[in-house]
């Protein structure tokens, strides 16, 4: 066992300097591993925190009805299985809040919400005084209201109101509220009081339109989806939703999930990247290695003491780079995200990001270095066993003996599940990592397939009569040529970079839409015909607009399609019905211009002239649904019928928001007649006063007129969404550099390879100059086909990411593809021969002698 | 398309009130059109069959209550009268003109369009969306007055139908909403049907899963509910030959 020691330390000490070149190549690929592990880890305890703030708790109970003796039951059973686990319910209603003073008609509709003393579970209230949020503020008949609120009703801190049969006194003003849910904008302002008042001021009574929810706190992280999906089946028959922090409908929480995802799959692709680094590190250690193999077999060293010395070796190495590595990631942790981390903690209420590292990305980063180099030290060693050792002083090629090598088999298979367990450990989504291991699989066959293909399809251009052409048709197509070590290595990496940036592409975009600065933030609907000027004239007045300019009021209709080419459209069955939503009622419009979210993909949209005859341009999904262009469609329109042409068809972003999408849009003229209505997507005054003023002037004067304020909503939107995209760009930033530097160490372990051969061809009279275009036409081609398989690849995981996991619309990016292409094969290129050039300034004859 | 595609994040989000009912009728849904079998006729397609405005109309104002929400046309409670008018032998056509998520502000803009042709009666069943957004009883009172009076003008008969706030807007306001329709129908002299609802509301059998619209069950009731009130008017509208001699229902 000493000697086994002693010999490993003794190699590694006689070639020291070359050592530290590996060194830190494993060191490279174990700190992106922890380093972006940690980080990703952290990024996500702190989306885990916002999303439960989101809630206010870790399950949430909701309906529209008192609980059941039957829901109630099954909550309290449940909850009894969870250590630790806790409730608290609330109600929110619509209602009205008036001064006590009966005499006065100021009324406001509020959203009044009912807490009881443990709300919330998770996030801070934030009151305008400064204090701390205590229930106590709520005893007897308080109540904490929006700003809004006492703007609109010219009230202030102290004062009464009365809502149903009670009067409450109004403690303090709410700033941010945990559990609000972002789904809904609320058709008033927040009045918070205690769950008990509420059903004391007798609102609740048979009829009442109120939302009851039940908030539960579980303590193990691990019990809540089976806790949901086991309250889904016990009130199946209940008209109750039951969902997690992490399971929701809404939009917001549908985003943390996506970035979640994403975070993840950067998790497993950095990885097999580091995983890359280490491997092609421990190939080119050991090839070296084997003549110092083959000399110790001569001098009688045992196949087993052999391995082993080698082994420990490649361990020690791989333990000695890996903690290097953990000092690598760590600097990169302190520098890279303080901005992430002042940028939290400056957005309140966000839980900041730790720059720590955590344990088990330390220990993942280390476990998958060592392991990388030990399986790969060990494949090649064990043919080794087989090896005459003369043919191994000869530097002929290690040929396997035939027949199927169990010990090989068995240690290949061992150390590969190792390093499954490892990969596989600590990361959020298991499904990413399917996608990832297929995808790795695939490219990884398509490389082996093309590099065979490539080194035959070359063959012939060896007989060229150019020097460098020939000798780098040699150099790809020689016996133990590196044509496929590089293809595989910097194919799989360019896949999993390429990859990395098109999703994350496609991802920010979806968020960037929603973080534009243009976003409305106040709905108007129920405008009618003739309220239209004076609406409009009050919101320019106060400064409202739509997408920067003036206020546009969108007029809308309701029809109902009752037939298309003539056939009678019925709806079959209930499933129908349901899939429908609403029944097929359509909320319809008119205009002569295509929105920014709308663009034609069949017919010809209609120019600004008004129509003679009706006009339809329906939405792409109707398209799908059956309808054609040239078809008749009859609608139903308050009760009269209209017979019109299908003449174009409308892709629209739904996810831009800016002016609404519209199934069916007409063509000017149609409803010159008809009643309609109008709506309008505004971006309303920034302050809070004038914000107060507008709504209060516009709903003094046109009461019919609901003024939908979605500031709040929309900025803790931004606030999380800008988050978010922070988070992922500097995550994939990192994976990118680290992404880079891992193949440039690939690429530039391969000069080993050539120092000997350099050294010949200069020693018989090859210029240096010939070489270089010799090397830079070999790796060129190398990383061209690397990069293209790479991008192809790629382009096939981001399609897999945005539609399997991220619901994101997949874009090509063929931006992203053709740079990613380019540098593959530039870096490549150049790094080839920029690592040679030592090799060729080195005196051949030192190179010769010291082999 | 399993995706719920929205109209905009406004009234998106307004969906999520779903607790509140007729308001969300402002979202797009994905909406099929039923069956994607619609066969590409080669033929011109025609109209109606039987031309508009050749019977005498009984033209309903409502909202989506009277729409049938959620419900095939077929199903809503105004084909529903259509059916007993016809097993009755009146000649009548049931016009809806319901408008989902509209309140009485906007059925009185747009009543001049709904009274197209020969109307003969005209039943107002709009209140709930003014209800639903606890919008001012006092603009309510106003419009419904505008539109029975602008009916009489026309010498329009009125069925007025009445409706309920929920209690969450507190008693004040539900009784003085009440009062709207009682006052109405007594200063005018007008049929009144005390609630649109009656049997109907709060009965979840009878409901859809938002608890606000009937269903199908739900609309059959509201229709007999109607049929008392409706039954009694028709021999008053209009002259004696509009009754046709012979009785479908007296047919073997």
């Amino acid at each position: 066992m000493r000697f086994i020691f002693r010999m490993a330390l003794r190699e590694l000490r006689s070639s020291w300097r070359r050592l530290a070149f590996f060194f830190v190549c494993v060191a490279i690929g174990v700190g992106s591993i922890v380093a972006l592990r940690s980080l990703i880890q952290n990024v996500r305890v702190a989306l885990t925190a916002e999303a439960r703030t989101l809630t206010a708790g870790d399950v949430y109970l909701r309906g529209d009805r008192p609980w059941t003796e039957e829901t109630l039951a099954a909550v309290r059973r449940r909850l009894a299985a969870q250590p630790g686990g806790a409730r608290t319910d609330t109600v929110d209603t619509v209602t009205m809040v008036r001064l006590p003073d009966e005499s006065s008609v100021r009324t406001k509709v509020v959203e009044l919400r009912g807490v009881q003393e443990a709300f919330p579970f998770y996030g801070q209230m934030e009151l305008r005084s400064g204090r701390p949020y205590d229930p106590a503020l709520l005893d007897d008949w308080g109540a904490l209201v929006a700003p809004d609120l006492l703007a609109q009703l010219d009230l202030r801190v102290g004062d009464p109101i009365a809502i149903g049969g009670a009067e409450f006194t109004i403690r303090d003003v709410i700033d941010t509220e945990p559990g609000r849910q972002l789904g809904a904008f609320a058709f008033g302002p927040r009045v918070l009081v205690a769950y008990d008042a509420v059903e004391a001021t007798g609102l609740l009574g048979l009829g009442s339109r109120a939302e009851y929810q039940m908030l539960l706190r579980i303590g193990d992280e691990a019990a809540i989806d089976p806790l949901v999906d086991g309250l889904r089946a016990d009130l199946e028959e209940q008209f109750v939703r039951v969902g997690s922090y992490r399971r929701t409908e809404n939009r917001i929480e549908r985003n943390l999930g996506r970035a979640e995802n994403y975070l993840s799959l950067i998790g497993f692709v950095v990885v097999i990247l580091g995983g890359i680094g280490v491997w092609s590190v421990t190939r080119v250690f050991v090839q070296q290695r084997l003549r110092s193999v083959a000399v110790l077999k001569c001098l009688g060293a045992t196949t087993s003491r052999v391995l082993a010395i080698y082994v420990a070796q490649v361990a020690l190495l791989g333990l000695g780079g890996a903690t290097l590595g953990v000092g690598f990631a760590q600097a990169a942790l302190s520098a890279v995200p303080a901005s992430l981390a002042e940028q939290a903690a400056a957005a309140a209420g966000i839980a900041a990001v730790s720059t720590d590292l955590t344990p088990s990305a330390v220990v993942q980063g280390i476990g998958v270095g060592v392991l990388v180099s030990v399986l790969f030290a060990l494949v090649p060693l064990l043919d080794v066993r087989h090896v005459k050792p003369l043919l191994l002083l000869r530097q002929g090629q290690v040929e396997p003996p035939p027949g199927i090598d169990w010990l090989r088999v068995g240690a290949t298979a061992a150390v590969g599940a190792g390093l499954v367990a490892v990969a596989g450990w600590q990361a959020a989504s298991l499904e990413v990592g399917l996608y990832v291991v297929v995808g790795f699989v695939s490219v990884a066959v398509a490389l082996h397939a093309i590099g065979r293909a490539l080194v035959t399809a070359v063959r012939p251009l060896a007989a060229s009569r150019l020097f460098a052409l020939r000798h780098a048709v040699l150099n790809l197509t020689r016996p133990g040529n590196q044509t496929r070590v590089v293809l595989l290595a910097v194919g799989l990496g360019s896949f999993f970079i390429i990859g990395v940036r098109a999703v994350q592409t496609n991802l920010l975009a979806g968020f960037a839409l929603e973080l534009r600065e243009d976003m409305p933030d106040m709905f108007l609907i129920d405008i009618q015909q003739d309220q239209a000027e004076g609406v409009r004239a009050l919101l320019e007045e106060a400064g409202a607009g739509s997408g920067g300019g003036v206020p546009e009021l969108i007029p809308v209709l309701r029809a109902r399609v009752t037939g298309v080419q003539g056939e009678e459209t019925s709806i079959e069955g209930r499933r129908a019905v349901r899939r429908a939503g609403f029944g097929r009622e359509y909320t319809v419009t008119y205009r002569a211009h295509l929105e920014d979210n709308e663009r034609v993909v069949a017919g010809r949209f209609w120019d600004a002239e008004r129509s003679v005859v009706p006009e339809v341009s329906i939405e792409e999904n109707l398209h799908e649904e059956g309808i054609d262009l040239g078809d008749r469609v009859r609608f139903d329109v308050l009760g009269r019928e209209i017979e019109a042409v299908v003449t174009s068809v409308r892709d629209v972003e739904w996810d831009d928001t800016r002016s609404g999408g519209f199934m069916f849009l007409f063509r000017p003229g149609t409803f010159d007649e008809a009643p309609h209505t109008f709506i309008a997507f505004l971006q309303g005054p920034r302050e809070e006063e004038a914000r107060a003023r507008l709504q209060r002037d516009i709903v003094a004067r046109y009461a019919n007129v609901s003024v939908i304020d979605g500031l709040t909503v929309i900025g803790t939107v931004r606030r999380v969404l800008g988050y978010v995209t922070r988070a992922i760009t500097v995550v994939g930033g990192i994976a990118l550099l680290a992404g880079v530097l891992i193949l440039v160490g690939s690429v530039a372990m391969t000069k080993f390879q050539r120092m000997y051969e350099a050294a010949v061809f200069k020693t018989l009279g090859a210029s240096s100059r010939a070489l270089i275009t010799m090397y830079a036409l070999e790796y060129g081609v190398l990383g061209t086909l690397a990069g293209l398989v790479g991008a192809v690849g790629a382009m096939g995981l981001t399609w897999t990411m945005s539609s399997r996991l991220l619901d994101v619309p997949w874009q090509v990016a063929p931006g992203i593809a053709v740079v990613g292409v380019a540098v593959t094969a530039l870096l490549v290129g150049v790094v080839g021969v920029a690592s040679s050039t030592d090799v060729l300034r080195r005196k051949p004859l030192a190179t010769l002698r010291a082999e | 398309m399993g995706r719920m595609r929205s109209c905009c994040w406004g009234v998106a989000l307004v969906l999520s009130l779903a607790a509140c009912g007729p308001l969300a009728d402002g979202v797009e849904g994905p909406a099929p059109i039923a069956g994607n079998s619609v066969p590409p006729a080669a033929t011109a397609a025609p109209l109606a069959e039987t031309p508009a405005g050749e019977r005498p109309r009984i033209v309903i104002l409502g909202d989506s209550l009277t729409a049938g929400l959620g419900l095939p046309a077929a199903e809503a409670y105004p084909a529903r009268l259509q059916e007993r008018i016809d097993v009755a032998g009146w000649p009548f056509e049931i016009v809806s003109a319901a408008v989902s998520g509209d309140t009485s502000a906007g059925g009185l803009r747009r009543l001049a369009w709904a009274l197209e042709g020969d109307v003969r009666l005209l039943v107002v069943a709009l209140g709930g969306n003014d209800a639903l957004r606890g919008l001012p009883v006092e603009q309510m009172r106003d419009n419904l007055a505008a539109i029975v009076d602008e009916a009489a003008d026309r010498r329009i008969a009125v069925l007025l139908a009445g409706m309920e706030a929920p209690p969450n807007f507190g008693p004040s306001y539900t009784s003085s909403f009440r009062n709207v329709f009682r006052d109405l129908a007594g200063s005018r002299d007008l049929t009144l049907l005390p609630f649109l609802l009656e049997g109907v509301a709060g009965v979840p059998a009878l409901n859809q899963a938002d608890g606000i619209h009937p269903n199908a069950a739900g609309a059959e009731r509201v229709a007999a509910h109607v049929w008392t009130a409706l039954e009694p008017l028709l021999g008053r509208l209009g002259d004696e030959r509009s009754k046709t001699s012979e009785r479908v229902s007296d047919r073997p």
